[in-house]
């Protein structure tokens, strides 16, 4: 085999090759650096909300500049517009938001020392159309602690507004789940704390929500006698696609909350770059592919004779394709292995960018890009063999 | 393999001569195992044309070579590699050695692919054709009478059931001549094989079972 090499060997061009391995190494690296980019920041754009599910929309009424300052129609849900909705055949279940009518504030605290408070409000929903275990959904007077689900948003606020300017620390969903709240309600002459504890983040409700039984219990008791009509209801669909709700809706004057929307566009988005940016790594690998095999055809063509004289000698048409192939082979072994170091590396840095942005992201896998790369690879590598063992073929078919 | 047989051979280029007088094409031959042939022939008749045919390089001919029963041209790339491993040893005439390895590296390419001789027995033969000095020369350094005794020992160095040597000594003197002829039909005695010889003119001296005119 080593005599067959420095046979073979010979006339390798050295600057061909090198142009071939840089080439399908930069190919391979920007396809697989488009696939991970696209799995690691998909899930920023496309968070599934656990707690309310897709098919949940939720409506309110057109706020105008009269309804505002209290004339023209009311912002509220009746009875009868309620009904009227439960009537309709799209609608499956309707829900109402009801809110807090007393003071609320709250101050969130580390060790007992507070660190912020501020002014806020309740809302609830029929437990039902929460997406969440009920053991943790639950309030109970003796317990004394109101599970809470915060918009999305907040943390986002917080994050990126409130703990840059004030050099606070940023915190992931994980830790705020862990900080205590202390609750201050006052209403009805009456004046009580109790523990809040954020159970959740939403990315759907743009509300703080708390179980509709802790509502009930603190609206008799520090507003007994407030009127409590919906703002806003909470309507699951059969089909969310269905013309008939956006008809129905547009005819009454309702809004829907549609936070969806923006997400799915800038998914779309998301998917077309990187689509386009992979098209372009596969594009550079194929012409890499290209030059490699014109390399080897090159190849071939000089060596012929020395090929034939190794046939009519013994040598098996496999082992005089051999060398090629495993030449071939592991220069695609290598640029595979360096365009996954590549990866990691540059990886490695958009995700700390990514990460001070988006303290609770947690990156796709890198298994997806790595078996991408091993399946280019096997399939480059595949061919390589295949075209170099045709050429030696029809040298031993005297067909060159 | 016991026996080549040729069965109304013909090279294709010859299909429209009518003239052709000749032991060999268009004939019934058996080449047997063990025995040792000459074919004479003139320039032209179709000499190498019939290693090529025989060793499976070439194909383009009439009628049918057999070897012991079974037709050549059912052969598969795998039988025809077993085959020149193994069976049939030919000798180039245009010698076939790589310019850019030495006289012993031409000989390892060979023996590696069969294990069939040692170093030493090889270094014997290199010095028995006088060319030991050369044995790490490349060998386009050396003249085409070197180069057809390192073609020679390279065909030796595997087992076979004939020897074809195509104008084995067209450059060698009477010496070496005697020398080669002399391990080619020791070599061929101890694996029992036939070894067959062209020549256009100058022979090999040895004791030839028949002689057959191209």
């Amino acid at each position: 085999m080593r005599l067959v090499w420095k046979l073979l060997r010979r006339h390798i061009s050295l600057p061909q090759l090198a142009g071939f391995f840089f080439a399908n190494l930069l190919g391979m690296t920007i396809v697989l650096l488009s696939l991970q980019f696209y799995r690691d920041v998909k899930p920023v754009f496309s968070e599934e909300d656990g707690f309310i599910r897709p098919d949940y929309l939720i409506l309110s009424k057109r706020i105008s500049a009269l309804s505002s300052i209290g004339l023209g129609s009311v912002s509220t849900f009746s009875e009868k517009e309620m009904d009227e909705l439960s009537a309709q055949p799209f609608a499956k279940r309707v829900g109402a938001f009801t809110a807090s009518q007393y003071k609320v504030s709250c101050s969130m605290g580390i060790n007992g020392v507070a660190q912020f408070g501020t002014e806020m409000f309740f809302e609830s929903v029929p437990d039902a159309f929460v997406d969440v275990d009920l053991q943790k959904w639950h309030f109970s007077e003796e317990d004394g602690v109101v599970p809470i689900i915060l918009p999305k948003t907040y943390l986002a606020i917080y994050n990126f507004g409130f703990a840059q300017s004030q050099n606070l620390p940023k915190l992931s969903e994980g830790i705020v789940g862990m900080v205590e709240m202390t609750i201050s309600m006052r209403g009805n002459g009456l004046s009580e704390y109790i523990k809040g504890r954020v159970i959740g983040f939403s990315t759907r409700l743009n509300t703080i929500l708390v179980p509709e039984s802790f509502i009930r219990w603190s609206n008799a008791r520090y507003a007994p006698d407030a009127d409590t009509e919906p703002s806003r209801i909470i309507l699951e669909v059969s089909n969310p696609a269905d013309d008939a709700i956006v008809n129905y809706i547009n005819a009454k004057g309702y809004e829907m909350e549609d936070d969806k929307l923006d997400a799915g566009r800038m998914t779309f988005f998301l998917r077309l770059v990187s689509g386009i940016v992979m098209l372009v790594g596969l594009f550079i690998s194929l012409l890499s592919f290209y030059i490699l095999m014109l390399s080897i055809y090159l190849l071939v063509e000089k060596n012929t004779e020395k090929m034939r004289t190794l046939l009519l000698i013994g040598y098996s048409p496999a082992s005089v394709a051999l060398p090629y192939q495993l030449l071939t082979i592991g220069m695609n072994a290598l640029v595979l292995l360096l365009a996954i170091g590549g990866l990691c590396a540059v990886r490695s840095i958009y995700m700390g960018q990514l990460l001070s942005v988006f303290p609770q992201m947690s990156g796709g896998n890198i298994l997806p890009a790595l078996m991408l790369g091993i399946v280019l690879f096997a399939l480059v590598s595949l061919a390589n063999a295949y075209v170099i063992r045709n050429r030696i073929n029809k040298i031993w078919n005297n067909k060159d | 393999m016991n026996t080549i047989n040729l069965d109304n051979t013909l090279p294709q280029v010859f299909l429209q001569r009518t003239d052709i007088e000749s032991d060999i094409w268009r004939k019934q031959v058996t080449f047997e195992r063990g025995k040792t042939y000459l074919v004479e022939a003139q320039s032209g008749t179709g000499k190498s044309s019939l290693c090529s045919f025989i060793i499976g390089y070439r194909h383009d001919y009439d009628g049918s070579i057999l070897f012991d029963s079974q037709l050549s041209r059912s052969l598969n790339a795998k039988e025809w590699t077993m085959l020149r491993q193994r069976h049939i040893s030919l000798l180039f005439q245009e010698l076939r050695l790589f310019p850019e390895l030495t006289a012993m590296e031409n000989v390892e390419i060979k023996n590696c692919l069969t294990g069939f001789k040692t170093k030493q027995e090889i270094e014997r033969w290199f010095e028995a054709l006088g060319i030991a000095d050369k044995m790490q020369s490349p060998v386009r350094l050396m003249s085409f009478g070197q180069q057809q005794r390192v073609a020679m020992i390279r065909a030796l160095v595997q087992p076979f059931d004939f020897l074809l040597a195509d104008e084995p000594i067209s450059h060698l003197d009477e010496v070496n001549s005697r020398t080669m002829a002399d391990m080619m039909a020791e070599e061929a005695r101890r694996q029992g094989a036939g070894i067959i010889i062209t020549s256009i003119g100058k022979h090999m001296e040895l004791p030839y079972d028949k002689i057959l005119k191209l």
